[in-house]
């Protein structure tokens, strides 16, 4: 029987090619998207963690005020640890990017050309893949840093610079402002004599722990040797930095762990809205058959082989779509062109797309398993009904048939009309829903765009922020601070906080402190990413101490560029055991004459601003993709169910015809009342997709170091619904052109 | 006998709306007979068909198809036992639309190891060249054939029709009958024709009056006039 009845499926889709040519589709693109995604996600995951082996990562990293001593760096081998000197130097060069450059490295973090060849004589170079794109630069070029100039001999990435920020707290990668290089030892010794840094060199060291100590024993050893040696007192650890707290490392395999997630569960959730309309589109032909279906129970057909029949096609159209959707996102248009984003952000090397088994599985048996069980439950109930019940196409007596209407006839036939169609409603609000969704999550990344790129250069008073490793003994103009970088883990990473001793009086922040070791006011973007407000505890660890310290929050400034908390410069002078006058931290309305080597880093209003703007450059295509993806799922879900319903209203239609409605009329009784339902839909769906986007977001963009203020403007709310009536409009009237090719014969056909 | 029902009652709703359609109907029917119900509107002609072929079921009294007690089976065992011995024609003729004359008769084929010969069958009723035609293709005697032919192709036992003329007109509904005449002579079915119409009864062997959901008459037609020469169908 069911080779026979499988004849009809051809039939079945050249009778309806356009509704399921759409819905095959999304499908397709849906599949698409997510094996695609998920696809490039597992490649970068895999490919990242094998050329971090290859390339013999570091396992963490630490900087010192001056360099170990022999003795000190033969104790720590002895030890078992595997140790290298990654000392740098950064420079400005002429086009005002800052490029950071290291001497080659044998034995840690091993640089992986792309082109080219590393540099063997006085005078070459070898450049970071990022910003040789970011330049223009290719092999061969020359490069001027300082005083000399140097030819490119090679292009290409170092594991422990995978995220190019030049400053662990840096929210946003530039590569147009960032690079690094790397030149032979002699060079490298050179540029050093030479002075022409913007700052001092900085003394990191990179370690591999060989499964011989672990990082805190590694940390305990180097706190003994300062301790130890008190005539060393300058030789002081700065920073300790396990690769697994580096933002640095492994940040394109996080960035796409969270997008793996998402595009799994994402595409979970698009199928079953795909399979419960398929599943819509079953019932209304299951209705339209139950004379057919009763009359086979007569005949003694069962159930299950009529279930089994109304599941193979919609289970067959999934699944080929599955397979093209996959094919797809298999192919070079597919995980190939999504890890282009990545390549264009991240110093990662060239990775072949890895094929994950699971993802094929997914991809092909996905779409058809979640078709089977939705249309499943679904249908079930539709063909539990008795033989003589189909046959006789009685309409279940539901409470809804039930409840006693008051008003015009339009009005009254509109209701019951709405409640007829219960189910397709819910599937239009269902679509509607994740459509906004998607709408909600583009929007929230546009807005984080905006606010990040208003407030950050907006927040930011002053125009230099210099941060000393040696201050001078008197501030010399500006405004006197003490920062002492601490750590705070949100959602599985690790980020730089600024406890920044301020003054009361001081002109940069709205920071009103107060005396007290205890008491803290935050930057907003803090509140924000920690989800922290006024009265909470807030606990920071300070690398340097191994310590922990607590603070009551009693104010949040209006500070969106960096992670800060701020207490009375004096409070935290006596806190850390510091002098009555001790500053490290300069804030500066205009550039101060300071010694180079003195500082760690300067930080200018203008640096803000460009690695604000950063941001809204790398999401802009993200943002107009998603919006389409939207708009496009929106309308093909809102058409096919509107049209469904307009079919199984086609006898009606008809009818009313013969009475002699005219097509106006005819609209306003089942077309027209669906803009009710719309609007209603959309004045919930908008605040609650909008709060589920919000509540989701922070996990999806929990590796970036920013402050996530995603409060839309009342005008973007009003936008969004009246472009949801637009839409709606235009399907309406794309839908009466199949109302007006219902001609009164229809009654007559449906009647045989 | 083939079919025997005793002392069968059935009644609707409860309460105000309680009705009792069937109220202890008896009778029987001989193998390879040919019996026409016929009765009033609401006398309950159908719900007693309908409880012969399973699709109802009666509140007591027993059906016994060939000494096999129907009254009482499972769904399961209903849907097997209308397998088995059963076909239904309705007055709707309820053919999928996208399968063509003979895939809708094949659909039914599949349901029994010994089903008749599709192309014969298809002959016999005149449908030969009409087999590769959709039901939207067909007149309304055509389309009642094909439901005739796809009630007939698993071979049934017993044939149930429930007004099998009642949406043709006069010279169609004459073919369609002759083809019943024809079928029962040919395969020996036997058949239960539930009909308004008087003047089918002149055709059959048995006849069956139900009044108010009781046997009023049943008597046997020992002048069985020939379908083709019925009047005023």
């Amino acid at each position: 029987m069911q080779k026979i009845l499988r004849k009809r499926f051809l039939r079945e889709l050249k009778e309806n090619r356009y509704r399921y040519l759409a819905l095959g589709f999304l499908i397709v693109m849906g599949m698409y998207i997510v094996t695609g995604l998920v696809g490039a996600a597992e490649t970068i995951i895999e490919g990242t963690a094998k050329a971090a082996r290859e390339n013999r990562l570091e396992d963490g990293q630490f900087s010192v005020f001056a360099p170990l001593d022999e003795q000190e760096k033969k104790s720590l081998e002895k030890a078992g640890i595997t140790l290298e000197e990654h000392f740098y130097l950064d420079y400005t060069l002429l086009d005002a990017s800052i490029l950071r450059i290291f001497s080659q490295r044998d034995k840690i973090d091993l640089v992986q050309i792309d082109m080219g060849s590393f540099p063997v004589k006085g005078g070459e170079i070898l450049l970071e893949r990022r910003y040789c794109e970011e330049h223009g630069i290719a092999v061969g070029d020359t490069v001027k840093i300082g005083s000399f100039d140097y030819t490119v001999t090679g292009i290409g990435t170092a594991p422990d610079y995978e995220s190019m920020i030049r400053n662990f707290s840096d929210s946003a990668v530039d590569s147009l402002q960032f690079g690094f290089g790397f030149v032979t030892k002699e060079d490298y010794e050179e540029l050093k004599k030479s002075g022409e840094s913007i700052s001092s060199e900085e003394y990191f060291y990179a370690y591999l722990l060989n499964g011989k100590v672990t990082h805190q024993q590694l940390k305990a050893l180097l706190r003994d040797f300062f301790v130890e040696n008190t005539d060393r007192s300058v030789c002081k650890m700065t920073r300790f930095v396990p690769a697994a707290d580096n933002p640095r490392i492994g940040a394109a395999a996080d960035d796409k762990l969270v997008e793996k997630a998402a595009g799994l569960a994402a595409g979970v959730i698009v199928l079953i809205l795909f399979a419960y309309v398929i599943s819509v589109f079953t019932v209304h032909h299951i209705e339209k058959e139950s004379g057919v279906i009763g009359t086979l129970y007569a005949m003694g057909v069962r159930k299950k082989e009529l279930m089994l029949h109304y599941l193979t096609l919609p289970v067959l159209l999934t699944f080929t779509a599955g397979i093209i959707g996959t094919a797809l996102g298999y192919s070079s248009f597919g995980a190939a062109l999504q890890m282009s984003s990545t390549y264009g952000y991240f110093s990662v090397p060239r990775i072949s797309v890895h094929y994950k088994l699971y993802l094929l599985l997914y991809g092909l048996a996905m779409p058809p398993l979640v078709t089977v069980c939705t249309n499943y439950l679904v249908i079930r109930k539709k063909l539990d009904r008795p033989a003589l019940f189909l046959i006789r196409g009685e309409q279940k007596n539901t409470k809804v048939h039930n409840i006693r209407l008051r008003g015009s006839f339009v009005r009254v036939f509109r209701i019951r009309q709405l409640l007829r169609e219960k189910r397709t409603m819910v599937t239009v609000f269902g679509g509607m829903f994740i459509s906004l969704l998607i709408v909600m999550l583009s929007l929230n990344c546009y807005i984080l765009c905006v606010h990040v790129k208003t407030e950050n250069v907006e927040d930011t008073k002053f125009a230099y922020m210099y941060t000393y490793k040696y201050p001078e003994a008197d501030v010399q103009g500006g405004e006197e601070a003490y920062g002492v970088v601490m750590k705070k883990e949100t959602l599985g990473y690790n980020f730089d906080v600024l406890l920044l001793g301020i003054h009361k009086e001081n002109p940069y922040f709205e920071a009103a402190v107060e005396k007290g070791k205890s008491k803290v006011l935050i930057s907003s973007a803090m509140a924000q990413k920690y989800g922290l407000r006024i009265g909470d505890v807030l606990t920071l660890y300070h690398e340097e101490d191994d310590r922990y310290y607590a603070f009551f929050i009693e104010g949040i400034v209006e500070y969106s560029a960096g992670f800060f908390a701020f207490m009375d410069i004096d409070s935290m002078r006596e806190m850390l055991g510091q002098d009555e006058t001790y500053y490290n931290v300069v804030f500066a309305e205009r550039e101060l004459a300071v010694d180079s080597g003195r500082l760690y880093s300067v930080l200018s209003e203008d640096e803000v601003e460009k690695s604000a703007s950063v941001f809204a450059a790398q999401m802009k295509n993200m943002v107009i993709m998603l919006l389409a993806v939207s708009v496009l799922m929106f309308v093909v879900v809102m058409y096919l169910m509107m049209k469904v319903m307009i079919d199984r209203s086609a006898m009606p239609i008809s009818l009313f015809r013969v009475f002699g409605y005219k097509q106006k009329e005819i609209r306003k009784l089942y077309l027209d009342g669906n803009f009710f339902v719309i609007a209603a839909s959309a004045l919930v769906g908008i605040p609650l997709s909008k709060a589920v986007m919000d509540r989701m977001y922070p996990y999806l963009v929990s590796n970036i170091a920013c402050g996530i203020n995603l409060t839309f403007p009342w005008e973007m709310y009003v936008g969004i619904f009246v472009s949801v009536l637009l839409l709606y409009f235009l399907v309406n009237r794309i839908l009466m052109l199949r109302v007006s090719r219902i001609l009164p014969s229809e009654v007559l056909k449906n009647r045989e | 006998m083939y079919l025997v029902v005793k002392n069968l009652k059935k009644s609707y709703g409860e309460g105000g709306s309680f009705m009792e359609v069937l109220k202890g109907v008896d009778f029987s029917v001989e193998k390879g007979a040919m019996c026409v119900i016929q009765g009033t509107s609401g006398s309950g002609k159908s719900t007693l068909l309908n409880c012969i072929g399973g699709l109802e079921e009666a509140d007591s009294g027993s059906i016994y198809v060939e000494d096999v007690e129907v009254c009482g089976l499972s769904r399961e065992k209903l849907s097997d036992y209308r397998r088995a011995n059963l076909g239904f024609v309705f007055q709707f003729y309820n053919l999928v639309p996208n399968l063509t004359v003979k895939e809708n008769i094949q659909v039914c084929e599949y349901l029994t190891n010994k089903p008749l010969d599709l192309h014969e069958l298809m002959d016999v009723l005149g449908l030969t060249e009409h087999q590769d035609k959709f039901p939207s293709q067909l007149s309304g005697g055509q389309q009642q054939r094909c439901a005739i032919a796809r009630a007939l192709v698993k071979n049934p036992k017993l044939l149930l029709c429930d007004e099998p003329t009642g949406a043709l007109d006069s010279a169609t509904s004459r073919d369609i009958l002759v083809l019943l005449e024809k079928i029962n002579a040919k395969y020996g079915t036997t058949m239960l024709i539930v009909t308004h119409n008087n003047s089918i009864r002149n055709m059959v062997n048995q006849v069956i009056f139900l009044k108010d959901g009781q046997v009023r008459k049943n008597y046997r037609n020992d002048a069985r006039v020939p379908a083709a020469e019925l009047e005023d169908l």
